[in-house]
């Protein structure tokens, strides 16, 4: 660090590349936090978290209890241990007593995306509540057709005020907040939609996976989803940037990544053939995958090809999306406890084999990516597991929770990982403390310290 | 290069701590495990093989290796920061290994080992998170999680502890303040206790003066001039010099009587109040913490003194004599009178007793046969021999209720300890025949029902006295015979009722009762009768023979169960507790007999607890269609009790 800190001095290194290396650095620190604690006043698991996206100090939380709480992660509320342990207690708790309290679970609960003045959350009660924060009020509602799995806002969106909203029904809705009316109703899905995600590159396009285990793409100006992802159609490894040699300020990153890429393909190769069993199909994806390329570009009409219409992504449903931060490519999760990663220029399985173990089936999860896309964290059952994006490796394992986890969001301000789980707890994961953190506290917190120490009697 | 260096202790770690994890201890081997945490203390590198051997022994399928493992990790839990580091990662896993709170993964086989690393687990569990929990928020998770989420009950052996301590803290804390309050008042309260003191002890003195000088100043002189020479012998002039000064000593008079009786009472005074608010205080002063010590030592250095005197003063008085006894005695005194008052109402009451007693000797003695309520009443009408009886006339009628109930007893022993119920000492005769008869333990006793048993009346069967009726049957020498039989005269036949002149008078209204009480003879006599009315009757009405056929036969049946019927009484009567009262009914409405009657009551009445096996099979007979009438009285009750309770289901 110190290192990087003289290169940036010396400007050997250029700003951005420089911050990131300190935020990748810090996220590869992350272990459980046991300087910040989130005082969790749910009774029920937490199945959403979000922190928001202007400040990044306001963390929003949705539990089973049909409650929404909302914590500010930059001032803690109380002190415990001799200012050991910071506690972040709730701001305040929208509950069942609430006169327009959800009344059941909510599933989802975000933040609008332009300001912490509204959020929305949506529950299994049927409803998609917008309150107001500061006077904790409802000020829109929507009543769905069935359960709400996931609502999704889009943080690029300047055109429109548009929830999307997975719910039990086939149809996915949108509900626009500035009329308080549904806009459109996108139908496609044969299933519930159990996840919903706008896209990180374009205002109008929405990425939905539903119980059917089909990924469909959407242009909200259009009729019909333009692209339904097809796990069957594949491509080996990483499509190398396009302009690899003008953006330089990448180099050092994706010069190693198309190296290892092609080893890990080639290593790889035989397994999946292995894996998949019959090696002829292999091949038949790798030939269509150019074909492939060919039908993505004709957009017009795919919903009317069946064969492309009935394609899936999982076997069973998808509970989990998460587009990368530059809008190329798609993780999802499924049922199948697999997780795909997904060129969305394509529309192809990039075939990364993560080791994931087991996820969770029957809930909608909620992945977390960071900024640079080079880990993706992933609840596996009791723990989070934070594989990397390009090689499916495993790079940390989170275990803290004593039940299943449902949620984990990054907070790439000041990348901590929140997480969510059944066990009603909010996790915080911190980048381990700076050593002159602690040099400059060294004295005050020597006396609390010692407590901790070896204590050999004999 | 660590690794390799540190091989073979390595070797070592793993071989104690297996080595240790493999025995049916309950207790890990405190020379194994003092080993073991030597050579962990060495370096770090054996501290992390050693966490990774325990973590792996922790998955063991066996419930002793596991909880000998986790002993093991607690020891070295406690002691070394890095094992904690190292452990704490993997908290959920331990936990879930030697808790087992996850329903797929239960503890394994042995039962009772398992439950014992459960309880185990999560005291220690506790224990980690009350020394360590503030610096592990793992620690703080998976307690939280097994408390609040799973219920698990902990010990809370550090918070009970914690509470013991304040309650304990509290109530010292009550009392210093109850100590300090009672400083104050006495700071307050001071110079009038000790003025109080000083009076009472100076009344005392003036009393003392009033009654010491005379005793002090006459014997001296005496001794000495008259009968020095007397006495030569120190001894024997000891002797008579105190009893000189005993006499000399002024005795209670009515001169003095005042003195001695003010001096009684500041002594009691003294005594009883001064001297132990004296003794309290001073515990006080002694127990108080106060910031003055200087005021409270010289309290209590004034309170000793007080006392000091006091005690002083008490032995001056109690030298003087009197008073000391003079007390004593008022106490007996007063014990004593209230003994007697007591006694005197004991007295009066077994007088009465004595009395009542006395009275039944009397009526039992009697041979009036009356019955005990006017016997008692005219007793106590004949004889007002005493004041005290003629008060307890007054309650004539409650004493003539109680004489009612009275059972008449003869003289005896017996009643000295009538009605008491208390176990009675057996050995204790007033003989000292010690070991006479071997060893003799005198605690024993003779238990009160025993006694009871002991006491059981025998009572003789007097024979009620009847006279017999003579016979009465007119003699051919004119008079009638006077016989007395019981039934039948052996020269006139059975005894009949007769008139004055000896003629049989027929008493045909109650043929069935004679028929009962003269037996199968007399039966027979009637029967023959009927048979002879029957034939009477034949002769005048020859026509209908089918009939009279049928009526010989009738009353030939008749006969039978006449018969029949008569003998099965007379055994009842002669052995049912029921034909006592039927005979008296008898012996009431026909006179006639009253020999055999009496005899029959006399005989039933002897019998009266035997009961036959027609009784029993009766009873039994009764008690069964009485049962079956209740059974079926009761489940018709439930079911309407059901009907109005669910009338819809019914």
């Amino acid at each position: 660090m110190w290192k990087d800190l003289g290169d940036r001095e010396a400007g050997k290194l250029r700003p951005y590349s420089f911050s990131n290396r300190i935020t990748s650095d810090r996220i590869a620190s992350l272990q459980l936090s046991n300087y910040k604690e989130i005082v969790s006043p749910h009774r029920g698991a937490v199945n959403s978290l979000q922190v928001d996206l202007t400040e990044g100090r306001y963390l929003l939380s949705g539990a089973s209890d049909a409650s929404a709480a909302v914590y500010d992660i930059q001032r803690a509320t109380e002190y415990e241990g001799g200012s050991l342990v910071a506690k972040h207690k709730s701001i305040f708790v929208v509950d069942k007593q609430h006169e327009h309290g959800h009344k059941y679970a909510i599933s989802s609960a975000i933040w609008y995306p332009i300001d912490t003045g509204l959020f929305i959350t949506g529950s299994y009660d049927h409803y998609i509540n917008v309150w107001d924060t500061n006077t904790t009020q409802v000020v829109v509602n929507f009543k769905m057709p069935g359960k709400i799995y996931r609502t999704a806002m889009s943080s690029l969106a300047t055109a429109h005020m548009l929830i999307a909203a997975g719910t039990e029904d086939v149809q996915v809705r949108l509900c626009d907040i500035a009329s308080g009316a549904f806009a459109h109703t996108l139908s496609g899905h044969r299933d519930g939609v159990m996840t919903v995600e706008w896209s990180t590159s374009s205002e109008w396009v929405l990425v939905t996976g539903g119980c059917d285990g089909a990924i469909r793409f959407w242009d909200i100006r259009r009729a019909g989803c333009f692209l339904v992802l097809d796990q069957s159609q594949s491509q080996l490894g990483r499509r190398p940037p396009l302009l690899e040699c003008s953006t330089a300020n990448k180099a050092p990153m994706s010069k190693s990544f198309p190296a290892s890429q092609s080893v890990n393909v080639r290593s790889r190769a035989p397994q999946r053939k292995f894996a998949y069993g019959n090696g002829s199909k292999q091949s038949a994806t790798g030939r269509t995958s150019s074909q492939a390329k060919g039908l993505v570009r004709q957009r017009l009409h795919p919903g009317m090809l069946s064969s492309q219409d009935r394609a899936t992504s999982h076997y069973g449903a998808v509970t989990g999306l998460k587009v990368t931060d530059d809008g190329m490519y798609l993780l999802s999760a499924g049922s199948d406890s697999r997780l795909r990663l997904w060129d969305i220029m394509s529309g192809c399985n990039t075939l990364v084999n993560f080791e994931t173990v087991r996820l969770q089936t029957s809930k909608a999860m909620q992945l977390a990516i960071t900024n640079d896309s080079a880990l993706v964290f992933v609840p596996c059952m009791t723990a989070v597991k934070a594989f990397d994006v390009w090689s499916g490796k495993t790079a940390m394992t989170f275990r803290g929770h004593y039940e299943y986890v449902n949620c984990c969001w990054l907070s790439l301000q000041d990348q901590e990982l929140y997480t969510g789980g059944n066990d009603r707890q909010i996790l915080v994961w911190s980048p381990s403390r700076l050593n002159f953190d602690e040099m400059d506290h060294g004295s005050r917190e020597e006396p609390i310290h010692a407590q901790d120490q070896d204590n050999w009697s004999d | 290069m660590e690794e390799e260096s540190g091989g073979g202790p390595r070797v070592v770690a793993i071989s104690l701590i297996e080595k240790a994890t493999n025995s049916t201890a309950s207790e890990v081997d405190p020379r194994l495990l003092k080993s073991i945490k030597s050579v962990v203390r060495s370096s770090d590198s054996e501290l992390r093989i050693a966490a990774q051997t325990l973590m792996d022994l922790m998955k063991r399928d066996h419930a002793q290796v596991r909880y000998l493992a986790l002993l093991i990790i607690d020891e070295l839990f406690m002691r070394s920061k890095l094992f904690r580091t190292l452990l704490v990662v993997n908290l959920d896993q331990l936990l879930s290994l030697s808790v087992g709170f996850r329903r797929n993964q239960p503890l394994p086989a042995p039962a009772a080992v398992a439950s014992i690393l459960r309880s185990k687990a999560i005291e220690f569990l506790e224990k980690w998170n009350t020394s360590f929990g503030i610096h592990y928020r793992q620690l703080r998770l998976g307690f939280d999680y097994l408390k609040n989420t799973l219920r698990f009950q902990f010990p809370n052996l550090q918070a009970n502890a914690a509470r013991i301590q304040q309650e304990r803290k509290e109530r010292e804390m009550r009392s210093k303040e109850i100590l300090l309050k009672k400083f104050e008042t006495l700071k307050e309260k001071f110079s009038s206790i000790k003025e109080e003191i000083q009076l009472t002890m100076d009344e005392i003195r003036e009393c003392l003066d009033i009654v010491r000088p005379k005793d002090e100043s006459v014997p001296l002189d005496f001794i000495e001039d008259d009968e020095m020479e007397e006495f030569c012998s120190s001894e024997l002039r000891q002797i008579r010099l105190d009893s000189l000064k005993e006499a000399e000593k002024v005795h209670e008079n009515s001169d003095n009587k005042v003195v001695f009786d003010a001096l009684r009472e500041l002594y009691k005074l003294l005594v009883t109040r001064h001297l132990v608010s004296a003794q309290e205080w001073i515990s006080v002063l002694i127990r108080v913490e106060v910031a003055d010590n200087r005021s409270r030592d010289s309290m209590l250095k004034e309170f000793i003194d007080i006392r000091n005197h006091i005690q002083s003063v008490k032995k001056k008085c109690e030298e003087s004599g009197c008073v000391l006894a003079n007390t004593m005695n008022d106490e007996e005194e007063d014990f004593w009178e209230e003994g007697k008052i007591e006694l005197s109402e004991s007295d009066s009451f077994t007088a009465a007793n004595k009395q009542s007693k006395d009275l039944a000797k009397a009526s039992t003695s009697s041979k009036a046969k009356s019955e005990a309520p006017e016997c008692s009443n005219k007793e106590s009408n004949g004889n007002k021999r005493s004041g005290r009886e003629s008060i307890e006339s007054d309650s004539t009628s409650l004493r003539s209720k109680l004489l009612a109930e009275a059972p008449l007893m003869n003289w005896g022993s017996f009643l000295d300890n009538w009605g008491s119920k208390q176990d009675v000492l057996a050995n204790q005769r007033g003989l000292e025949l010690e070991g006479h008869w071997g060893r003799v333990d005198y605690d024993a006793v003779i238990p009160a029902e025993k006694i009871a048993e002991l006491n059981i009346q025998t009572t003789v069967y007097k024979e009620e006295r009847v006279d017999i009726q003579p016979c009465r049957a007119p003699l051919s020498k004119g008079g009638l015979c006077q016989r007395q039989d019981l039934r039948v005269c052996p020269f006139h036949g059975p005894i009949i009722p007769r008139d004055d002149e000896g003629k049989p008078i027929h008493e045909n209204s109650s043929t069935e009762e004679i028929t009962l009480d003269l037996g199968s003879d007399l039966v027979e006599q009637l029967a023959k009768q009927a048979v002879k009315n029957v034939r009477d009757r034949d002769k005048e009405e020859t026509k209908k023979r089918e009939y009279d056929k049928q009526a010989l036969k009738r009353a030939k049946l008749a006969k039978v169960r006449e018969h029949n019927e008569a003998v099965l009484r007379e055994a009842a009567m002669a052995s049912t507790s029921r034909s006592e009262a039927f005979g008296e009914d008898l012996g009431a409405t026909n006179m006639d007999k009253p020999l055999a009657r009496n005899k029959k009551q006399t005989l039933a009445s002897m019998l009266r607890k035997k009961i036959t096996t027609k009784d029993r099979l009766g009873q039994k007979l009764l008690n069964t269609r009485v049962r079956d009438e209740t059974m079926r009285q009761l489940t018709l009750g439930e079911d309407a009790n059901y009907r109005e309770a669910f009338p819809n289901q019914w």
